[in-house]
């Protein structure tokens, strides 16, 4: 519906582990694919400018910002949303839990492009430091939060119990090597 | 938001690329499209075709030659850049800037050749390619040609690129020794930015090569480069002789910065960037 | 921070847990519903036409071209608005009946960039956006007003000609006597000017509508993510012409509002024109460089001629100071602004004498709505930023001259010189706390330490208020005639057909777990789990209760939902345990609720199910007295009303708030001498709201105010150039703080429970802008005295280092003390 008249191309991808075929207008960003021909309501749209991540999506094992392609970029490649994150039976994964948990989310709307980009981090990363787990998450804005229990969630999902009292301590440590 | 209609082809061969450049008025190479893509979105600029060059294997290498030196490809993602251990031995710290280089999805799909070609004075690798004296390698309807970095960028987004001609791939000479600090002002992406390729030797500068960014045209600075050659590798003399790096420079007043506060920040970063140099080579 | 995973049992209190939200399961697997996941059949997509110009007479508007482009279904420009509508409502017309004419659409005259002029409507996104690129619309150039101070001048140009000249709203407010305060002071400290500058929470979804007009029923069926929609309907009906009766307002998820999310309002009744004029429904979703250049941003306020009295031992008797609030081009929901403020006229303190001469002006640009802090933490940073410059300039200490005017805790419930009472608080405990948290001897020898090294260390101090549950009789103090006082919000319990537990809210939370908290007040009453109540999602005036204050907004639902909740709730279980009682037999008091039976005390074999309860009276109703199957409908409404009184609008004086939260902040900054960059080291936070009823959620409250005031005190501004133009329309010049910018903010807690609330609580969201207290302060701390002095809440590092580098004569560092004896 994003699409007005001008050329399209024909494409296939996989998506969640599905394999789609369409045709799209060559104009048609890779977002507007997803939500308005594909139905799906997990990538977000937050910006113009491709700045604020809600609409972070895995493209080929990597994480992207799917406002920042076009449609027919999308041919031959495997995307994931947030939507494969739950399995088959529903269940929230680690790492939705931990969110749930933790509170890593108020009104949810960055949620979908926050959780893409710390699933991102964990499988290149097992056990991340709180910096590394900022790092890997600032191209996703959250307006609610302040970040702290969005960092506090993927922590818990990474290192179990004990995420809180290891941000703290690294916090801690690094706010000594700073001043140091 | 919403792009104006505009066309695609993904050409499987480089020649084929050129090609489609070369025939179609209008035709513009999309690699990462981390930068074109918003252009369109806002429709800043009209573009009839994109030329998909992202998936060209021609461009998609990094290699370390015999000598040294270091050919990236310029469809090579950042973050291809910061994974490979050819880079991380030949250039540490450019492998470093690219881990660093905006945010991790930004950096699996913006690719070096397009940050150069590009030429947004916020982009990181302008100065770099100008410090280290890389060399561009384009192709287009013409054949091969090669462009020294110092004459590649022309202009505020602009290069000196025909619109039949693509960047397949940058060589970074090898550092022999050298070591190279990058220092920024964050704000934004950055207000200032320099780049430092330093030789020391026995406690003092045997030579240094300064660019410095977030400029319309990435520039070398020579009077600092002269002043650095001999002068002891202390924090004193560097800030000595960089204390004019500014001098003559015409940064962009912007929301960020005013041209004045980025003139000064100048000589801060090319300070900076050059005890980074001095430091990495003394930590090994 | 699981859920308590104890016998459920009458004796089992959910409310001051912290339970996971029942929001949280559909958030995170993509299953909420936001306004750009719906749609309506047969709609259509809308795009604005806006003005490229801040100031311009709109000369033609010519759609041909658009309405030619094939897939296009409509337009509407501003002619055909104002001959279809009135002026929108405005809160405060000058005595003599003069008034800015605003219409739904510009008309004749562009007042901002980014003001509306047009409307298109196409068969999709991209035909709509093609379209609007096709409205030929003539402008011709006005002069250009961007200084609310310079816009009170005489010889400005004038926006609005229908009021006369640029001032929204101007009056003196004056309390105790500050001209004996001045005379009688041992010092007075004169401050030039300090300016709170122009930023926006810029929630993540810009605003988003899908209207119906149906030409059927004539109902407006409007789909958004308003979150105040009772006030825009009262705004927008009356110019409309249609009753609130026609629009049925829905909302389920929305993504951040902040207050700025009250403003779309008018995008809602001029879409709905077009979906009139159309006969489809409409669909717009706003772009974020629409959201940033017309979508709302915070007051930005000046303060000048600023004078304060201090005895030699630190206590301040008040202060005196002119103040311009700038409005933008257009008022909405301004000047409440104007009034707002005084919510909290001592800041924290027990100053008696205050006079404020305070003018809001119009201005070309984005009209000024309600953000997070709303008119209260510009003065509460006034008012910080005077005790950190007495402390400094008077070379005393900050936190002892805090202590010193402090509101200390046995004063409470305090009167303040304008008859606002502060319920509770301990202000003294909660500083020495966030000082520990901080480990503030550490910092100060780290200071010391760092002396010489180029990088400077600041700490600075930043106490705050979050005036909560307003008493909306305050906005007569800015026309005695409007008909508005009091506040209150409405709950709805119902048992359902099979016994099931329902509650509808008058609220339309986003993203403050009012799903969660409700459940666990109604789950202590009822004696049973909260995951077995159904908190009706969203709001929808179809179903949902509500009065005329029911939204999210002004940090109350602690207090004026929580108690509509408890109000229904109480009301079910009387009529459960009636109809139990009947049932068994027995006297009501002999009747327990456990865990969702009716059953009788001591007796756990005697139980009723909801469901049989339900079934007695919606199903088989023979079996119950008539006159009790008549009265009794398991359906209970409840509104909660806060004890309020008419403020005196001649005095300005009145209790215009129920509940006062504190908040103390500090923080360890370092500043790099050379470049200006701010660095936080450390940064804790003391809260104290009352009961907290989920202290997880609160928590969460807290890090979402503390990380907004971070970026507004660092890096996000709203800023025009001399044109009228917006220098930060889009996220790549207005720099949203990142998870690289906010620290791991500390938090500690008080509970001093609000003795007028009935359950403690107070209201606590918007956090009254603490950080941009605290930053200020510790940037101020990092230059020192006898230097230049931080007069304004937005600090990037090239004002910093101005600040660092001024070597300007002491009589120009825009603060002098005054000394009784030398004249004073």
């Amino acid at each position: 519906m994003a699409s007005g008249p001008g050329p399209t191309q024909d494409i296939e991808f996989t998506l969640n582990g599905k394999p789609v075929s369409r045709t799209a207008s060559s104009r048609m960003l890779l977002i507007h694919f997803l939500r308005d021909e594909l139905g799906l309501r997990g990538p977000k749209i937050g910006c113009d400018t491709g700045h604020c991540g809600a609409c972070t999506v895995s493209y080929n094992g990597k994480t992207i910002k799917s406002c920042m392609a076009l449609a027919v970029q999308a041919d031959g490649a495997e995307i994931d949303t947030v939507e494969s994150l739950a399995g088959e039976s529903g269940d929230l994964d680690e790492l939705q839990e931990s969110f749930r948990e933790n509170h890593g989310l108020q009104c949810g709307y960055c949620t979908s492009g926050v959780l893409m980009s710390a699933k991102f981090l964990l499988e290149r990363n097992e056990k991340p430091t709180a910096e590394e787990i900022r790092e890997a998450i600032h191209g996703n804005l959250c307006r609610c939060t302040g970040y702290v229990n969005i960092v506090k969630a993927i922590s818990g999902a990474a290192h179990g119990d004990e995420g809180l009292a290891l941000v703290e301590r690294l916090n801690r440590e690094h706010a000594k090597e700073v001043s140091a | 938001m919403l792009l104006a209609a505009v066309d695609y082809y993904r050409p499987d061969t480089l020649a084929e690329a050129v090609e489609a450049l070369d025939s179609t008025e209008g035709a513009r190479p999309l690699a990462g499209g981390q930068s074109l893509i918003s252009i369109l979105k806002l429709r800043a600029a009209s573009v009839d075709l994109l030329v998909d060059i992202s998936r060209l294997e021609d461009l998609r290498a990094i290699a370390v030659a015999d000598d040294g030196s270091v050919r990236i490809g310029a469809g090579v993602t950042y973050d291809e850049m910061a994974m490979s251990p050819d880079l991380h031995r030949s250039h540490p710290r450019l492998s470093q800037v690219a881990a660093h280089t905006v945010d991790a999805q930004v950096r699996n799909r913006g690719t070096f050749g397009g940050n150069l070609c590009h030429n947004d004075p916020i982009n990181n690798f302008p100065p770099v390619a100008v410090a280290l004296e890389a060399t561009m390698h384009v192709t287009g309807k013409d054949g091969d040609r090669d462009i020294a970095a110092a004459d590649f960028f022309t202009g505020y987004f602009t290069n000196a690129l025909s619109s039949d001609e693509i960047l397949t791939g940058v060589t970074l000479p090898a550092l022999n020794g050298r070591h190279m600090g990058y220092q920024e002002i964050e704000i934004g992406e950055a207000a200032a930015r320099a780049v430092a390729v330093v030789a020391t030797s026995n406690g003092n500068i045997e030579s240094a090569s300064v660019a410095l960014g977030c400029l319309p045209i990435p520039v070398r600075r020579p009077q600092v480069e002269e002043a650095l050659a001999g002068t002891p590798a202390t924090a004193d003399a560097v800030a000595e002789a960089t204390a004019a790096a500014g001098e003559g420079i015409e940064p962009l007043s912007d929301a960020d910065a005013s041209a004045d506060y980025r003139q000064a920040m100048a000589s801060v970063v090319a300070k900076r960037a050059v005890m980074e140099a001095i430091e990495g080579g003394q930590n090994g | 921070m699981t859920a308590p995973a104890k016998e459920q049992t009458t004796t089992t209190t959910w409310t001051g847990q912290s339970l996971p939200r029942k929001e949280d399961e559909r958030l995170l697997k993509a299953q909420g519903s936001f306004v750009d996941d719906e749609g309506m059949y047969r709609q259509g997509y809308a795009q604005f036409v806006r003005s490229p110009y801040a100031h311009a007479k709109i000369l033609s508007v010519d759609v041909s071209k658009a309405e030619a482009l094939p897939g296009v279904i409509a337009t509407l420009t501003g002619d055909e608005v104002k001959a279809m509508t009135e002026p929108l409502f405005q809160f405060a017309p000058k005595e003599d009946g003069s008034q800015v004419n605003e219409y739904l659409l510009g008309v004749d005259i562009a007042r901002y960039q980014g003001e509306g002029v047009a409307l298109v409507l196409a068969e999709t996104r991209g035909i709509a956006a093609d379209a609007a690129d096709l409205v030929e619309v003539e402008y011709e150039p006005l002069p250009v007003v961007t200084d609310g101070v310079a816009a009170a001048e005489p010889d400005a140009y004038v926006l609005h000609d229908s009021l006369g000249d640029n001032i929204a709203w101007k009056g003196l407010f004056d309390w105790g006597d500050i001209d004996w305060a001045l005379e009688n002071a041992d010092h007075i400290l004169k401050i030039d000017k300090l300016h709170f500058h122009r930023y926006s929470s810029t929630p993540i979804e810009c605003n988003a509508v899908i209207v119906n007009w149906d030409p059927g029923t004539d109902m407006i069926r409007v789909v958004s993510n308003n979150q105040f929609p009772m006030f825009g309907a009262l705004v927008i009906g009356p110019s409309m012409g249609v009753g609130t009766d026609q629009f049925d307002f829905v909302s389920q998820d929305i993504g951040g509002g902040f207050g700025i999310k009250i403003n779309s309002y008018t995008s809602i009744g001029v879409l709905a024109l077009l979906s009139r004029k159309a006969g489809r429904p409409v669909k717009w979703i706003e772009t974020r460089t629409e959201h940033h250049q017309s979508g709302g941003h915070g007051n930005e306020r000046t303060f000048l001629d600023i004078e304060v009295p201090v005895m030699a031992d630190g206590t301040m008797l008040g202060f005196k100071m002119r103040a311009f609030d700038d409005a933008g081009a257009y008022l909405h929901y301004e000047p409440l602004g104007a009034v707002i403020w005084s919510q909290v006229v001592p800041g924290p303190y027990k100053f008696k004498h205050v006079q404020v001469d305070y003018t809001e002006t119009l201005t070309n640009k984005c009209p000024a709505v309600p953000n997070r802090g709303y008119s209260r933490m510009q003065h509460l940073w006034f008012v910080e930023r005077v005790i950190d410059l007495v402390a400094q300039e008077l070379e005393l200490d900050p936190v002892e001259v805090r202590k010193l005017n402090y509101v200390q805790p046995e004063d409470y419930p305090y009167t303040t010189p304008n008859g606002c009472v502060y319920d509770s608080g301990d202000l003294p405990q909660a500083l020495d706390m966030v000082l520990e948290m901080i480990d503030y001897e550490g910092a100060k020898k780290l200071k010391a330490d760092r002396e010489g090294s180029g990088k400077r260390i600041g700490i600075g101090i930043g106490t705050t208020l979050d005036s909560g549950t307003n008493n909306f009789g305050q906005s007569r103090i800015l026309n005695p005639e409007l008909p508005f006082s009091g506040n209150g919000e409405a709950c709805t319990a119902l048992l359902d057909l099979y016994g099931e537990v329902m509650l509808k809210l008058g609220t339309n939370p986003q993203g403050q777990g009012h799903e969660t908290t409700a459940s666990q007040v109604a789950a202590d009453i009822l004696g049973m789990s909260p995951e077995t109540i159904r908190v009706w999602t969203g709001f929808d005036k179809s179903h949902s209760t509500y009065i005329g204050f029911s939204g999210t907004y002004a940090s109350q639902f602690a207090v004026t939902g929580i108690n509509a909740v408890i109000g229904a709730v109480e009301k079910l279980k009387a009529e459960i345990i009636e109809v139990a009682a009947y049932a068994f037999e027995v006297e009501q008091d002999q009747v327990e609720l456990v865990n969702g039976d009716a059953r009788i005390i001591g007796n756990p074999e005697a139980a009723i199910p909801f469901i049989g309860i339900a079934n007695m009276v919606f199903a088989n109703n023979a079996t119950l007295p008539h006159e009790m199957a008549e009265r009794v409908s398991l359906t209970c409404r409840h509104v909660y009303v806060p004890p309020f009184e008419l403020p005196d609008v001649e005095k300005k004086y009145g209790n215009l708030t129920l509940t006062y939260s504190t908040q103390t902040h500090a923080a360890v900054v370092e500043v790099d001498e050379e470049t200006g960059k701010v660095e936080i080291l450390d940064y804790a936070v003391v809260d104290d709201c009352g009961k907290r009823i989920n202290p997880m959620v609160v928590e969460g409250q807290v890090h979402g105010a503390t990380g907004l005031g971070i970026g507004a005190a660092l890096k996000e501004t709203f800023e025009y150039d001399e044109d009228g133009q917006l220098l930060n329309s889009n996220f790549l010049f207005y720099h949203a703080a990142t998870a690289m910018d906010v620290p791991n903010i500390k938090t500690s807690h008080i509970e001093s429970p609000s003795p007028f609330t009935g359950t403690g609580a107070k209201g606590m969201g918007e956090g009254g802008g603490a950080p941009l207290h605290t930053i200020s302060a510790a940037i101020q701390n990092a230059i020192g005295p006898g230097k230049a002095i931080v007069s304004d809440s937005h600090n990037p590092p090239e004002r910093v280092w101005r600040m660092l580098n001024w070597d300007g004569p002491a009589e120009e560092r825009g603060v002098t003390v005054v000394s009784n004896g030398d004249g004073a």
